[in-house]
Formats: structure tokens, C-alpha cells, sequence
């Protein structure tokens, strides 16, 4: 903790970054810290229970300026900033990524292949959570799971909580916004959360990393995290990709290899 | 509100047969928007079109829907009246009646519904559609032509002279093709090298023709009119403009035992070589692989020889980049080996050739020196057997197309023996004869009735070894499947044609679509058979499918009209139908977020990275921007955009939702 601290205070009074985001006590949890200079850096923490995502405020241009920051990352936020790497959305001169390994030494990193070797290390598993309630899902017929959704999303009162917790949902303007046409009812009725999920799900499509950060948002509980999770889980394999590990190959929608094992697209 | 003129066309009787023409015309006319709608028995006629031009001055109307046949057909007539009319051309849309109804369906009320229900679509769309300009595109007035066989030859000479300057590119060390390896071709006999060689000095020679052998296209950027090559030169490890072609350093190579590609494996050449006499150009390369320096370091016998020092040891493969505003695809076809044959022995058997081998033995410029000889003894073969279709035409082999050429060679190989062999017997097995062309039923007729040559209609089960001899065991279905048993000298077995190797891979460079056989695929079967679907790259012979010299050269031909046809023109002029990313007014510039998931899905590279910058030129975003001669239009990067930040022109997200919702709000 004290080596980040003072790593962080070095940055920012050398002027190599103008800005820190990371982590500092909160009511409950950790909540995230923004120090711009050497005394809010005496905040910063690092632990386990630091599981924010902060990789969604990177993309967020009005917050992060136009000067070289920094940010302190744990694996699940590691894997976001790749993402955002392999769709065009950060720069490797203006971004420094700070982590603490299992050791207990920062470790620091300035470009995609950097951070890809250190995640390479660390497998995706399913926490206890994700573990019950998708054992419980995958046991389902395709009605009884259809029947489990819909219940669940006739809670959504369309808060966007999910969106905005999402580190990979930058757009400037969404898709439920769009009004010419309006190709997604704007009002909470069952249909119309289906059409707003189906459609979040489908966006997400070989891009989540599975950090949690939507379901964790959600102020109604709905495990909307498990969705995207579970298709990246499924889609991973068939599209030659490791769960968690962000290639720069491309879209699993959209790329394809020359050496693919399925015959039909040639 | 808008003013729609709609009209119905009854074209003839092909559509008010079964749909109530006048029923549509007056339902529709009291649609909102809709200032005029008619029915007419010739839409298209010059009395049928000159309504329309009335009625947009009359009514002044700000959209016309056609109801008639497919636009395939006449959207340009109609689109052309409005514009004569002064309405913009993209404001006029047709709903096919025709084809996507009145043929269709029975006589009845649903019919009638369903016509108007495609009108009233078209009418939802037009009330979004908004004016368009057609895109105009300069060229650049020179072609690529890859691959230097019969077929590239012949473009590349058409097109040269038309005029145009031509790059062609070859992959071997002289062009030739496959068509240098034969003997005689059917159906006059006459020599293959005879006709062929003149033309590949006349190549050589021609002002206009710009000739790279041992090159293969590295990369392909652009569009038509508009293209960046990119060639790999391989190193020959030879100076072409010193080497005099003398020949001495080949004489003197002691590498001598690689099997030569030109004989088909049955001959053998050296490390440093020409890959024929006749070659063009006439000049040596090194085979890296096979020659002793390369390989182990020491030799440099033919650098001594060299009596002018034309020797380049350390030269490396070079990348040139030439811009073209077409390309000729002439890369030909190969022939399946005779490995690939278990039941005929799995090439383990000397004296089991190909047809292509075969042609190397009667050829004069042969490893026999047109003498048929067995490869394993050199002896003559008194009894031959030919076996047509093998591979061809045989779904368990996964080619169950026909080689189209087989026919033919087979009968002019066994002509050939029984012209060289006077005692000699041969006798060719095949499935059916297929000799459709000019004086190509004669021509194996001859072979049956005058050179004698046994036709047996029947397949050959398998071919085996026994004391010098090819046991053929094969059946002829004409005498009730009786079993035939040959004791046979050689075997020639004509094996399918294939893409040729690399295909694949090329057509992925190009963005050319290809088929399951790995042969490029023609724009349409039948009209744009020389087209492909990438505007501005074009098909030339065996590439396409296996075809013979008449109609490679025939569609060589072809290649070269569309590309002078494409030269003739200054600018081109395209459809406005392309993908365009939306642009707004600062501080949002476009809600283009710049993911370029749209650049991995586009199969026509047509994404660029547009950077918007400040006063201050610095960065403010990089968008996605749409490259317009590049984009064909077919929608793909939309589906995948998820902030709906690009639409394609003329089919707008909103005009086709209006078109759906016009249905689903009935």
C-alpha cells in the first residue's frame, strides 16, 4: 500500500501523469478516488475488496483531460482495459496502468502486450455466486429459462444502471436513444425491458470481460451480468478465444481464421 | 406533407391477370401523402412513362412509386423518367408486383392485398427517401493481369493493345502456363508450342506490356478504377540486365537431380535454371531450396562460369507497389496427382501417369524427346490404357464436377500413341464422352474409327503390379458388366483439374468470392461470366473452372473488353448506394464512437479512420469514415454498429422500418 502511495505521489508531483484513479476507504466498500496531486494520493488503497471497475471512467474524456493519467487496476479491470484497447478507445502514450501482483510489488504497464502477458496468468473462474445461480440457469429447459428471464427483467424499471457501470458501454449516444427510428421502447413494461436486454446482451457479444460491474449496479438484483458472462463463457472456445484474455483478432461476430476447423463459411 | 405519385403498371396481362390493378391504384390513392395514383397497361411504354414525367409537374410531386416488375429490370427506365421530369432520381422506387406476386400467387382477394400491401411499403419508404447524387470516381488507365498462361497472355496482349499500359504477373520463372507442357491440341493437332511461343515473345516485346516473372501480388488495396498493388519480386539471384542467357552456368550446376516442374516430375533440371528451352524471358533463376550454396554455404560453381558476373547471391525478394485501375485474374488450374488415387496405387506405380505427364512424353521438347517411353524402363509401351474421369465427376472424391477438358485429351493421348506406336493397342475407359464443340465429335470419332482405339464404357475398379505389368480391372457396362481385365504397359489416368494451389488464399487478398472448389466465382452464371463480384477485378480462363484453349483465350478476350470498356471512361460513375457514418455539429462531430467493429466486418475494406481535428490541429476523435468507391452497399457494417452511427444511403435504418411498421401498424 505505502509503495503505491508514494509511486502515485512521485507521479503526480513529477508530473509524469496529471492524474490517479484509484481506490479509497468508503462507507461500506471502497469507493473510487481521483487525486490530482501528491496529498490525495495518501488515500489511495489496493485490496481484495477493491472490485470497482474503474476502466469505465477511462474512456470518459471530460473527466481524464488530455494529459497522461494513471490507474490502478485489479485482473477484472485488467481485462476491461484491453477490451478498450482492441476497440481503438485508449491510447498507450496517454495511459499508465498500475497493479499490485499477488507478491505484494506494483507492477506497471504501458501497453496491450504488457498486460496481456500478466493476464495470461490468471484464469477466469466463476465466483460462488455466478457458480449457483448459472449451474441453476444451465439446468433449465429453454421455457423454464425464457420464464426465469422474464421475471427477473419485469423488475427493470430502466434505470440504465447497468449501462453505466459497463466500462465497454462508451457510446456517445446508445442505442436506446436512438428515436429515428425508435427501434426500442422507451417505457419499463416486460417487453420493453426484454427488447432493451436482448438488445444490451447482443451489443456485448465477444467483448464482455466479466467484471460484474453491471449485475453489481443493479439496484433491483437482477444477475444481468450472468447473461453476458455465460455467452462469453460459451462463445470463447468455438471462436478459439480464452474466456477473459481480450485478442486483437477482431470481433468473434465478424473475424474469421483461415484456418478455421468449421467448413460452411468458406 | 408529402405528394407520392403511385403508379400501377397491369404489364400486360402479367400482373392484372391476378391482381386487381385498379383495385391497388385506387386503394393506394387514398393513402396520406399519396397526391396521385394510377393504373396503366405498359408503365414502361413511351405514353406509360411520359405520365409519369405529367404528373410530377402537374401535381409537383416530391416521390413516384412504381408498381410493376423486378427494378433489376426497369428501375433505371422509371428513375431515368423522373429524372427527365426534374425530380431526383432516388425518389423514385418500384414495388415488384411482378415477380414477387402476380407469378407468384393464384388469382384472388389475398393477391390483390398482398400488391397492396407492397405499394404501401414502397410508399412509407419514398416519404423518407431523400435526394441522392451519384458518385463519380476517376481511373487509373492500366491493368494488373496475374498469372502469364494462355489466358493472362491474351488479356494482357488485348488490353495492351487497346492502348493501355499492363502489368503482368507471373509466378514462375517464364510464362507459358499450362499450355507450354503440351504436345498437340486438340481438335487440329497442331503444336501446342508452335502457337503458343510467338505469342510469349510478342508479350515480352510489346511496349505496352510491363512483365514480372517469379512474382506473386503481395496485397491489394483500393477499388476500381483505383488500385494499389503491391508485388513481391522473389529474388532470382540472377541480374537480368547482365545475364545474356548464355546458359553455361546451368550446364555447369551439380545439382542436377531435382525433378523438373515443367516435365511434370519426369525429367530433372539443375539448381540454377530455365524452366524450358523456350522459356520467356529467356533467363535463369536459382532455386534457393535446392542449391548447394544456399543450403550448405559453399559451391558458387555457376558464379565462376558466369562470364559476366551476373551472379547475385545476396539479392533479397523485393516489394513494388503499382497502381492499376483493374485486374485480370488468370491464374489458372492444376491437376490432381496420381497419389491421389489408392485404388489405382497411390502414385507408388512408375508407369501410372497423369495426363499432364503424359503430354510431356509426346511432346518433342519432352524428357523422351516425344517418344513414348516408361518412365520405370524406358521401354515402349505396346499396351496403354487410358481412364477418363478420374476424380471428376465423383462425389466420394469430392469433386463432383466435370473437368470439361478430359474427353478431348484423352482421345488426342491415345491418337497420339497410336501415331507413335504403330503395333501398339490402347484402350480408354470413360463414363460418358463429352465432346461438345466445334469439330470435337469428329475428332473423337477419328480416334475410335480410324486410329482404332478401344473405347470401353466403364469404370476401372483398381489397377495393381504383377511382373512388370499394370493389372487394369475394370468393367464395361455396354456388354452387360462384364469384367475386363487388361494387362497394361502404362496407365494414364485423366485426372480431375483443380484450383490451383494458392487460390484460396489470393481470392481473400482480393475480396473475391470463390466456390467450393476453391475456382473464383463469376459475377453470374451466365451474364457477367467474366465479372466477379468485386467491381473491377475480372476472370479469365481455367481460374473460373476447368475450360480448354478456345474458351480460355475466348474469355481472355472477354476480360480485356470489360477493362478497356472501363478504361474508355475518364471518371466512373457509381451508385449512390453506399454506407455513409453520420456527421453533427460540434462538440459531438458524430456519434461514431470509433470501435471499428465496422472495419473487422466490412468484406470490402471500405473503413477508413477519419481523425477530426481542432483549430489548433490537434486530436479530437477518430471516427469511422466510408471509403464510397470502395463500399458495394451491402450493409454488414450497419447490423454491426451499435450506436446506429452508419446507415447505407437509399435504405436508411428509417426508411426500412417505416417500410416494416407500414405493415405491422395495418
Amino acid at each position: 500500500m505505502k509503495k503505491l502511495r508514494d509511486r502515485a505521489a512521485e507521479l503526480l508531483s513529477q508530473g509524469v501523469v496529471s492524474l490517479v484513479i484509484g481506490y479509497e476507504e468508503g462507507t461500506k466498500r471502497p469507493r473510487p478516488l481521483f487525486c490530482r496531486n501528491s496529498e490525495g494520493a495518501e488515500k489511495l488503497i489496493f485490496d481484495s475488496h477493491c472490485f470497482h471497475n474503474l476502466a469505465v471512467y477511462i474512456t470518459k474524456k471530460e473527466l481524464v483531460g488530455k494529459e497522461r493519467f494513471a490507474v490502478t487496476a485489479p485482473i477484472s479491470t485488467l481485462r476491461s482495459i484491453m477490451q478498450l484497447y482492441v476497440e481503438n478507445q485508449l491510447s498507450e502514450e496517454k495511459l499508465l496502468v498500475i497493479t499490485v501482483d499477488l507478491s505484494g510489488e506494483l507492477r506497471e504497464f504501458t501497453t496491450f502486450d504488457e498486460i496481456a502477458a500478466y493476464v495470461a496468468q490468471f484464469e477466469l473462474k466463476r465466483g460462488e455466486r455466478e457458480q449457483e445461480i448459472l449451474s441453476k440457469i444451465e439446468g433449465m429447459t429453454r421455457e423454464e429459462r425464457w420464464k426465469f428471464w422474464m421475471e427477473e427483467m419485469s423488475h427493470c424499471f430502466k434505470c440504465y444502471a447497468c449501462r453505466s457501470a459497463c466500462p465497454l458501454c462508451y457510446c456517445s449516444k446508445c442505442v436506446v436513444e436512438v428515436n429515428r427510428p425508435q427501434w426500442i421502447n422507451p417505457w419499463p413494461a416486460p417487453l420493453a425491458n426484454m427488447e432493451w436486454h436482448i438488445n444490451r446482451a447482443m451489443h456485448m457479444v465477444g467483448r464482455c470481460t466479466a467484471c460484474g460491474a453491471c449485475g453489481d449496479a443493479c439496484p433491483v438484483g437482477i444477475p444481468v451480468d450472468l447473461i453476458t458472462r455465460k455467452m462469453m463463457e460459451d462463445l470463447a472456445p468455438e471462436f478459439g478465444y480464452v474466456p477473459g484474455q481480450p485478442a486483437k483478432q477482431g470481433n468473434a461476430l465478424s473475424s474469421w481464421k483461415l484456418d478455421d476447423r468449421e467448413q460452411f463459411i468458406r | 406533407m408529402s405528394k407520392i405519385g403511385v403508379f400501377i403498371c397491369h404489364c400486360g396481362e402479367n400482373i392484372s391477370a391476378t391482381v386487381d390493378v385498379e383495385r391497388v391504384a385506387r386503394e393506394i390513392g387514398g393513402m396520406e401523402g399519396v397526391a396521385h395514383a394510377i393504373d396503366y397497361k405498359y408503365m414502361c411504354s413511351d405514353p406509360g412513362q411520359t405520365f409519369i414525367k405529367e404528373a410530377v409537374k402537374k401535381y409537383g410531386l416530391d416521390g413516384v412509386v412504381v408498381g410493376a416488375c423486378s427494378p433489376r429490370m426497369h428501375e433505371p427506365t422509371f428513375r431515368r423518367a423522373c429524372a427527365e421530369a426534374g425530380l431526383n432520381p432516388y425518389l423514385c422506387e418500384m414495388a415488384n408486383l411482378r415477380e414477387h406476386c402476380s407469378w407468384v400467387h393464384e388469382k384472388s382477394e389475398e393477391t390483390t392485398e398482398k400488391a397492396i400491401d407492397l405499394v404501401k411499403m414502397m410508399v412509407e419508404k419514398v416519404k423518407k427517401n431523400k435526394p441522392l447524387d451519384s458518385i463519380k470516381v476517376p481511373v487509373t488507365k492500366r491493368a494488373l493481369v496475374i498469372g502469364g498462361g494462355i489466358a493472362g497472355i491474351q488479356a494482357s496482349l488485348d488490353i495492351a493493345n487497346t492502348g493501355h499500359k499492363v502489368i503482368l504477373v507471373e509466378r514462375d520463372p517464364s510464362i507459358g502456363g499450362h499450355m507450354s507442357q503440351l504436345s498437340e491440341t486438340f481438335p487440329t493437332l497442331d503444336c501446342s508450342q508452335c502457337i503458343l511461343t510467338p505469342r510469349m515473345v510478342e508479350v515480352a516485346q510489346h511496349p505496352n506490356i510491363k512483365l514480372y516473372t517469379y512474382a506473386e501480388l503481395e496485397s491489394l488495396e483500393g477499388f476500381i478504377g483505383n488500385f494499389k498493388a503491391k508485388i513481391r519480386l522473389k529474388a532470382k539471384s540472377v541480374n537480368y540486365s547482365t545475364c545474356t542467357g548464355c546458359g553455361a552456368c546451368i550446364q555447369k550446376c551439380p545439382v542436377k537431380k531435382i525433378p523438373s516442374e515443367f516435365n511434370a516430375g519426369l525429367g530433372t533440371r539443375t539448381a540454377i535454371y530455365v524452366p524450358f528451352p523456350q522459356a520467356v524471358p529467356n533467363k535463369p533463376v536459382i532455386d534457393r531450396v535446392n542449391c548447394n550454396y544456399y543450403k550448405r554455404g559453399a559451391c558458387k560453381i555457376c558464379e565462376k562460369t558466369c562470364q559476366v558476373g551476373s551472379i547475385e547471391w545476396d539479392k533479397e525478394d523485393e516489394i513494388i507497389t503499382e497502381e492499376v485501375g483493374a485486374v485480370v485474374l488468370a491464374t489458372g488450374f492444376d491437376v490432381k496427382g496420381t497419389d491421389f488415387f489408392p485404388e489405382y496405387g497411390y502414385g507408388q506405380y512408375k508407369d501410372v501417369l497423369t495426363g499432364l505427364q503424359f503430354e510431356r512424353l509426346a511432346s518433342a521438347s519432352g524428357p523422351t524427346f516425344g517418344e513414348i517411353r516408361r518412365p520405370s524402363d524406358g521401354a515402349i509401351p505396346k499396351k496403354i490404357v487410358f481412364i477418363a474421369c478420374a476424380g471428376s465427376r465423383d462425389p466420394a472424391k469430392g469433386i463432383p464436377y466435370c473437368s470439361k477438358i478430359c474427353c478431348m485429351y484423352t482421345a488426342k493421348h491415345a491418337m497420339l500413341y497410336q501415331h507413335k506406336v504403330h503395333d501398339g493397342e490402347s484402350t480408354v475407359f470413360y463414363m460418358d464422352i463429352r465432346a461438345g464443340g466445334k469439330n470435337y465429335e469428329e475428332f473423337v470419332r477419328r480416334a475410335i474409327e480410324e486410329d482404332t482405339v478401344n473405347y470401353v464404357r466403364g469404370r476401372v475398379a483398381r489397377v495393381y503390379e504383377k511382373n512388370g505389368k499394370l493389372i487394369v480391372k475394370g468393367v464395361d457396362t455396354l456388354l452387360g458388366g462384364e469384367q475386363v481385365e487388361i494387362e497394361a504397359d502404362m496407365v494414364v489416368l485423366a485426372t480431375a483439374g483443380v484450383a490451383n494451389c494458392g487460390s484460396e488464399q489470393l481470392a481473400q487478398k482480393l475480396h473475391v468470392s470463390y466456390d467450393p472448389y476453391h475456382f473464383f466465382a463469376e459475377a453470374h452464371p451466365k451474364l457477367k461470366p467474366v465479372e466477379t463480384n468485386t467491381a473491377g477485378i475480372f476472370l479469365a480462363g481455367a481460374c473460373q473452372a476447368p475450360k480448354d484453349i478456345p474458351e480460355t483465350v475466348g474469355m481472355a478476350s472477354g476480360a480485356a473488353v470489360k477493362v478497356a470498356a472501363l478504361f474508355s471512361n475518364d471518371e466512373l460513375v457509381r451508385e449512390p448506394v453506399v454506407a455513409v457514418v453520420n456527421r453533427l455539429a460540434p462538440p459531438l462531430y458524430s456519434t461514431c464512437v470509433g470501435c471499428f467493429m465496422c472495419e473487422t466486418a466490412c468484406p470490402y475494406n471500405a473503413i477508413e479512420h477519419e481523425e477530426i481535428k481542432g483549430r489548433d490541429g490537434s486530436l479530437i476523435r477518430t471516427i469511422a469514415r466510408v471509403n464510397q468507391g470502395l463500399c458495394q452497399g451491402c450493409g454488414t457494417c450497419v447490423a454491426f454498429c451499435r450506436s446506429k452511427s452508419i446507415d447505407i444511403q437509399g435504405y436508411t435504418n428509417e426508411q426500412v422500418y417505416a417500410e416494416v411498421m407500414s405493415l405491422l401498424n395495418d
